[in-house]
């Protein structure tokens, strides 16, 4: 286990060092002068000689490559040029937003994909299984921002509230007046639409030491129609995996031999074969955790979500590249991370894979 | 290249499951749109200012009408717009026809996805052969950039390349408009350049993995063993022997490459990152903020993404089955 885990760390750092080399290469054949960018608006020829100097960006570019390793290796991840500030403190501020995210969208396709993977998988070619087989189809075709702005539209229409407690912002865009509903759904329970108004720890440490519920329930509202919309591709892809995983398993002679001998459906379905199935799920899971970072991209830029993804969006449309390459290289080692922890997890699973 | 045997599972998974079939009759509208585009539609995609003339507002799908308020002499009144027979689909906020872009919409979206699958596969597939095919240092190379590659989520790294090339938008002539069946349409359509190169960067990986494994498989066959006792050369084995026995797995890939690359265009588009106002994820980024009165803006060009997407992964899902020799037939459809 120790062994198996070395190894993996290494490939780990090894794609970790990849990766950053790859940024650095993309940073460097960005257009644009950096000293001119870091200098600011109306910065005058000397004073983008001096930035140019101070910041080394006139040394070989070996000698800055080795340069950003080294600060990348003591968790210094540069100097944003628009906001003034620290990448790393920007990338943390960012990652509870998207961490919360993530992880409900993950719990949301689990709660559903399961559940409906299993049914689907043990009555197969009945109503409930094309309903699960169409669901998952349409799952996986939809692009996430639009499913986000219908359920969006959805919930308006079908409770008729279009504007409804909390009110809507109105802002100007372009010239054109933007009638975009801060938040949609039943006076009673409504679902906020815009910016996530209170993180997870704040809302639980209220919980603990005020024993006051509102602020819970208000991450609920705030992170509801967000998770659905990062969830359901994933929810998609469970369903179908635990389908498929399902079928193959029940067609096994251990089944057969448990059915001979009188146990519970039940106890079959859920304590054996389910459990056989769930290790190529974990495994999935890790892989797509890519997936769920550029779908959170997509989906903090519809609900205007705090996290990291509608930061690199700004980043990006101000060119602002230290903070691009942080929070992109933020993802590429939290993907590395997370991978080898899933594959230490299905090592622990999976007693075949262990023994070899 | 496609064996007999091949022919026949298709056609038997054709006729026993209706979904083959919905994807076939999906994927052939979409090609049709796309290619018809100037003269199925009914105004030019990108001229603007088709409004309701009493209240300039957009006007509603056929069928449909809506309440807006209008400013006269100071007052607000309340007016109702009403469909216009010309627009089937209604017109965007700056007035454009919605039904003639969704047609337009359907070229960007299927040339973009076609255009970058097969550029990814003359990356990937060389590489993957070869590394395959010797093995050894080549190979490791190979296996560690994919991981690095694969460290990157799609829609990051794409926006990450983006940022570097910007968006380029390449003007292609359409060949019907120049042939004059179709007067009064745009001349030429711009594509996202850059999203189909970026696109291209961001898939090659899995052709490459995908096309290792094959010639892996492959250099210890029979046939490739006699051919190279015979003193064939390594580049004659590759491309007579090893290049058409994988072509299997890599037809299967590229059609799934593609629902991914039409999705991934969407989302650039969505973000502003395409470079082309005629793609769908830009129209559905353009309605949003009149999603309440408007919503048919938005409605439109994403059906128009799942439905190309549902019938792409209908046909992969066709072709795995039918092609895979190694699925049990009773999990046909899983």
């Amino acid at each position: 286990m120790l062994k198996f885990l070395f190894r993996r760390l290494l490939q780990g750092i090894l794609v970790i060092w990849g990766a950053i080399t790859i940024l650095f290469v993309l940073r460097a054949f960005s257009p644009g002068d950096p000293a001119v960018l870091m200098a600011g608006e109306g910065a005058d020829d000397a004073y983008i000689e001096q930035v140019r100097q101070a910041e080394g960006l006139d040394e070989p570019l070996l000698s800055q490559y080795f340069e950003y390793l080294l600060n990348i290796m003591v968790g210094d991840f540069g100097f944003s040029w628009e906001a003034r500030r620290e990448v790393e403190a920007i990338v943390i501020g960012r990652v509870p937003a998207t961490v919360e995210l993530a992880v409900a969208a993950t719990v949301v396709a689990l709660v559903i994909a399961i559940p409906l993977g299993v049914i689907s998988g043990t009555r197969r070619n009945e109503p409930a299984d094309y309903g699960a087989t169409l669901f998952s189809l349409l799952g996986i075709s939809t692009p996430n921002f639009w499913l986000g702005l219908m359920l969006i539209l959805v919930f308006g229409v079908w409770y008729g509230i279009p504007y409804p407690s909390i009110g809507t912002s109105s802002f100007s865009l372009g010239g054109f007046a933007v009638e975009y509903p801060n938040s949609v759904g039943l006076g009673l329970f409504d679902f906020p639409t815009g910016r996530r108004e209170i993180g997870f720890a704040a809302a639980v440490s209220a919980l603990v030491f005020e024993q006051s519920v509102s602020e819970l329930g208000t991450w609920v509202r705030y992170i509801t129609l967000p998770a659905l919309t990062l969830g359901t591709y994933f929810t998609a892809l469970i369903t179908r995996l635990t389908r498929s995983g399902m079928i193959d398993e029940l067609g096994k002679p251990y089944v057969t031999s448990m059915e001979a001998k009188g146990l519970p459906r039940a106890l079959i379905l859920y304590k054996h074969t389910l459990r056989n199935t769930m290790i190529p799920i974990i495994t999935v899971i890790g892989l797509q955790i890519g997936t769920l970072a550029g779908g959170a991209v997509i989906t903090e830029t519809v609900f205007n979500w705090p996290g990291l993804g509608l930061r690199l969006i700004d980043a990006l449309n101000a060119r602002d590249w230290p903070v691009i390459q942080g929070i992109v290289l933020f993802i590429a080692i939290a993907f590395v991370v997370i991978n080898i922890i899933v594959d230490a997890l299905y090592n622990y699973l999976d007693p075949q894979v262990r023994e070899s | 290249m496609i064996s007999d045997r091949v022919k026949s599972n298709l056609k038997q998974s054709l006729s026993e499951s209706i979904l083959p079939k919905i994807g076939l009759v999906l994927f052939i509208v979409i090609i049709f749109m796309a290619l018809f585009a100037p003269v199925l539609a009914t105004h030019d995609p990108t001229s603007t200012g088709y409004f309701d003339p009493e209240s300039g507002s957009a006007y509603p799908p056929l069928g449909h009408s809506y309440d807006t308020e209008i400013a006269v002499d100071g007052e607000f009144t309340a007016v109702t717009v009403e469909a216009n027979s010309t627009h089937l689909l209604g017109t965007n906020t700056v007035g454009q026809d919605v039904y003639s872009r969704l047609l337009y919409g359907a070229r960007v979206s299927v040339i973009v996805g076609i255009s970058a699958t097969l550029l990814a596969m003359l990356i990937g597939v060389p590489i993957g052969l070869l590394a395959g095919y010797y093995g050894g240092r080549v190979d490791d190379g190979l296996m560690r950039v994919a991981d690095t590659m694969l460290a990157f989520p799609a829609l990051v790294l794409a926006l990450a390349l983006i940022g570097v090339f910007g968006e380029r938008p390449i003007e292609i002539p359409d060949p019907i408009v120049m042939a004059g069946f179709a007067d009064g349409m745009p001349e030429t359509i711009p594509i996202p350049g850059t999203v189909t190169i970026v696109g291209a960067l961001v898939i090659w990986v899995w052709f490459a993995r995908v096309a290792r494994g094959e010639a892996m498989s492959l250099r210890n066959a029979e046939y490739v063993k006699a051919a190279k006792s015979f003193g064939t050369s390594n580049t004659r084995i590759l491309l007579k022997h090893v290049l058409p026995n994988s072509m299997t797995p890599i037809i299967v890939l590229a059609t799934i490459q593609v629902a991914v690359i039409i999705l991934l265009e969407a989302s650039l588009a969505y973000l502003g990152f395409s470079g082309t106002t005629l793609s769908w994820g830009y129209e559905i980024e353009r309605g949003q903020d009149y999603l309440r009165r408007r919503p048919w803006v938005s409605i439109f060009p994403g059906i128009g993404i799942m439905l190309a997407v549902i019938s792409v992964n209908l046909l992969g899902d066709w072709f795995r089955d039918a092609l895979d020799p190694n699925i049990d037939q009773s999990k046909r459809g899983a």
